[in-house]
């Protein structure tokens, strides 16, 4: 037992002392949760998810031009811009604001626009009495949308979709008015034409259209709430994802001190001493595995505490501490076992670094912590099913926004608990090789 | 008192060590690196290995510590098979690598603490003996310094420190003295004469002759993984008459060509 605390406490010393080490541990996944939530908070802006400005340029300033506005106003996360300075805005100023960048989209009201449609509900009304649709004719006047190029194609649709809903609920109401006005007019007309007189008042009944109507709907459709108590946010799926990439970033110093070990001849030292190898490998291991615990409780509050400073959830865990705990271990055990690994094969400290930093990122961009699973090629979705990280992140993201238990990743814990015993296996025979030393 | 002799160990032995026959090829390599290499060290004796670059110096010290499994022969310390039972003996022997073997960034009593508890050596015990190594190779007032930021010569001392906080009977020194001043080198040759008189054994490596002539009870010169001549600085001298001192006769033996 003495000599599994010597070495756990020599390691932890050792990497006390490896201030850049500690800055790669503790810092980085705690910055790169924070950046990560916060980019993905402008993400989820382009995305239609959260308030954005949207320029509004009328330029009928006619009766559908203010409609329109008052329409648009209505969409959830749309604040209209039709002002800048204190002087309306014109299209062109609009354009160069979204060709720069400065707004994401411009909505555009034509010059003529309502001429055109009560023209247009005109010849469709006097169409649909005639009982005959007159082919051709131009083409319908429209409200053009100007998009910042670099918005995503998400917000794009949905931004389209939504004009699309209104201009057709618009366009519903003006044609039922525009009906409601001419049946009465048409049967006067058909009244005196049958009875050879005019017939001043004949009592037929009126429609009210009150200006709702033509947005009133006849069927929707409606995201169901999710059963979860609490719903996941994405404070849970940052944290989580940077938790593990942090995590298996002590395999950079991990592999280091076990590669210095070996060119400065401590290896060697400590291959004369009489205790087995597997007390060595068991006390590295064991510092790091309380590394990882500290690093963990970094991040985590980090999300608790400083996330919400700037606008974003406070973290939730969930309720299974326990389950979280021995996910986290398995995910810390995996990474020690792979840095042991890294260190007893590798042959310098560069080709260790390179190789170590290089396959935890790949192993975390295919594992789905920079962007999901989902929308990755189905090459990809197929790798990540071999990444030790997104097994740790699914297990993670599960009981700690899913409400899930250790029944429920227990496939997730059994691919951990078999890449760590694999890594290691390959980690201890390559210690107990007998190397040739450097002098003859 | 120097450390050695003084901790539990094995029964009274006549001999510390009996390497018998040993061999080692390496992978990718024609030539052996040892061949037939047979050597004996008795309590208090300390026998010289020397030989030119490349000659097998570091590999016989790796085999007889255990570090390389040989090809042929075998291993006793204190009458004890190595290979049968490596946690009997690795206790009673000592290794000062060629290598600074240490922990850089660790200080040198954090180093010498945490191989005594890898030896499980622990409490008081593992406290007076590290203030009595650091003493012995006269780093007592520098135990809170961490390795790498001591000399050479500290450095030196503070890896032989740590070979002795067990209290080996034998003692494998690897070129013990390379590259540091006359004084550390002196301090260095002295703490091994004494610990030789306390009963220790000891094999010991150097390029540098007159510390053979020095200390060595015995010198075994080796070129090409053999054993070219063996005896005590005299013995070798009265075969060879005209080399002047072993120096003259080590450059007869083993040739003036360049080694690599």
């Amino acid at each position: 037992m003495r000599p599994l605390i010597a070495t756990l406490l020599k390691e932890l010393l050792l990497l006390y002392r490896d201030r850049m080490g500690l800055l790669v541990l503790f810092a980085m996944p705690a910055v790169l949760a924070v950046v990560v939530s916060l980019v993905q908070e402008n993400v989820l802006k382009t995305t239609g998810a959260a308030r954005m400005d949207v320029l509004f340029v009328d330029q009928d300033r006619q009766t559908l031009g203010p409609l329109i506005q008052e329409q648009l106003a209505r969409i959830e996360n749309l604040t209209l811009v039709t002002e800048l300075d204190g002087r309306a805005i014109d299209v062109e100023q609009a354009r160069r604001l979204v060709d720069k960048g400065r707004y994401e989209v411009c909505i555009v009201v034509p010059a003529g626009l309502t001429a055109a449609v009560r023209s247009r509900t005109g010849d469709q009304i006097a169409e649909a009495f005639a009982g005959e649709a007159v082919p051709g004719g131009p083409p319908p006047p429209h409200l053009s949308v100007y998009f910042d190029p670099l918005v995503q194609g998400v917000f794009r649709s949905s931004l389209m979709n939504a004009l699309g809903r209104m201009a057709l609920a618009m366009e519903l109401e003006i044609k039922a008015r525009a009906l409601s006005e001419a049946l009465p007019a048409r049967v006067r007309q058909a009244l005196g034409a049958a009875t050879g007189r005019m017939v001043a008042d004949p009592g037929l009944p009126t429609v009210q259209l009150d200006p709702s109507w033509g947005g009133r709907r006849l069927m929707g459709v409606v995201s169901e709430q999710s059963r979860l108590k609490r719903l996941p946010t994405s404070v849970q799926q940052n944290v989580a994802a940077m938790s593990v990439f942090g995590i298996f970033f002590i395999v950079l110093p991990l592999c280091g001190i076990f590669i210095r070990e070996r060119q400065e001849g401590t290896l060697a030292r400590l291959r004369t001493l009489p205790v087995g190898y597997l007390t060595i490998l068991a006390g590295k291991m064991g510092a790091y595995l309380a590394v990882c615990w500290v690093q963990f409780g970094f991040i985590v509050l980090v999300g608790k505490l400083v996330l919400p400073l700037l606008g974003t959830p406070v973290l939730e865990l969930g309720a299974d501490t326990p389950a979280l705990a021995v996910t986290v271990t398995l995910v810390a055990l995996a990474a020690c076992g792979y840095g042991l690994m890294l260190g007893a094969v590798a042959g310098t400290l560069e080709q260790a670094a390179m190789f170590g930093a290089v396959s935890v990122v790949c192993a975390a961009a295919v594992g789905g912590l920079m962007v999901p699973v989902y929308v990755m090629p189905p090459a990809m979705q197929t790798l990540s099913a071999f990444s030790p990280l997104a097994w740790g992140l699914t297990a993670i993201i599960e009981i700690a926004a899913r409400e899930g238990s250790l029944a429920s990743v227990q496939r997730e814990l059994l691919l951990l608990a078999a890449f760590c015993a694999a890594t290691l296996a390959v980690a201890w025979a390559r210690f107990g090789r007998c190397d040739r030393p450097a002098s003859t | 008192m120097p450390p050695g002799l003084t901790g539990p160990g094995p029964a009274p032995h006549t001999l510390l060590l009996e390497a018998e026959g040993l061999a080692k090829t390496y992978p990718n390599s024609r030539a052996p690196a040892l061949a037939q290499f047979s050597l004996s060290i008795a309590p208090g004796e300390i026998v010289g290995l020397l030989g030119p670059n490349g000659a097998g110096k570091t590999t016989a010290i790796s085999l007889m510590t255990g570090l390389l499994p040989p090809d042929a022969g075998r291993v006793r310390v204190c009458g004890v098979d190595f290979r049968e039972h490596p946690r009997q003996v690795r206790p009673w022997i000592g290794l000062v690598p060629q290598h600074i073997a240490l922990y850089s960034r660790l200080t040198a009593a954090e180093n010498l603490r945490y191989f005594g508890s890898m030896y499980g050596i622990g409490g008081r015990e593992l406290k007076e003996r590290v203030r009595a190594c650091l003493a012995t190779v006269g780093l007592a007032d520098h135990e809170g310094g961490r390795i790498d930021a001591f000399s050479g010569g500290m450095r030196r001392r503070a890896n032989l420190a740590v070979a002795l906080l067990h209290r080996p009977r034998l003692l494998f020194l690897d070129e013990p003295t390379v590259g540091i001043d006359p004084q550390s080198r002196n301090l260095i040759l002295e703490r091994l004469a004494e610990m030789s008189r306390a009963g220790a054994g000891m094999l010991y490596t150097t390029h540098y002759i007159d510390e053979a002539e020095r200390i060595c009870s015995r010198v075994v010169v080796i070129d090409e993984g053999s054993v070219i001549a063996h005896g005590s600085p005299r013995e070798l001298a009265d075969a060879h008459p005209g080399c002047g001192d072993l120096g003259g006769l080590f450059l007869r033996l083993t040739g003036k060509a360049l080694r690599d």
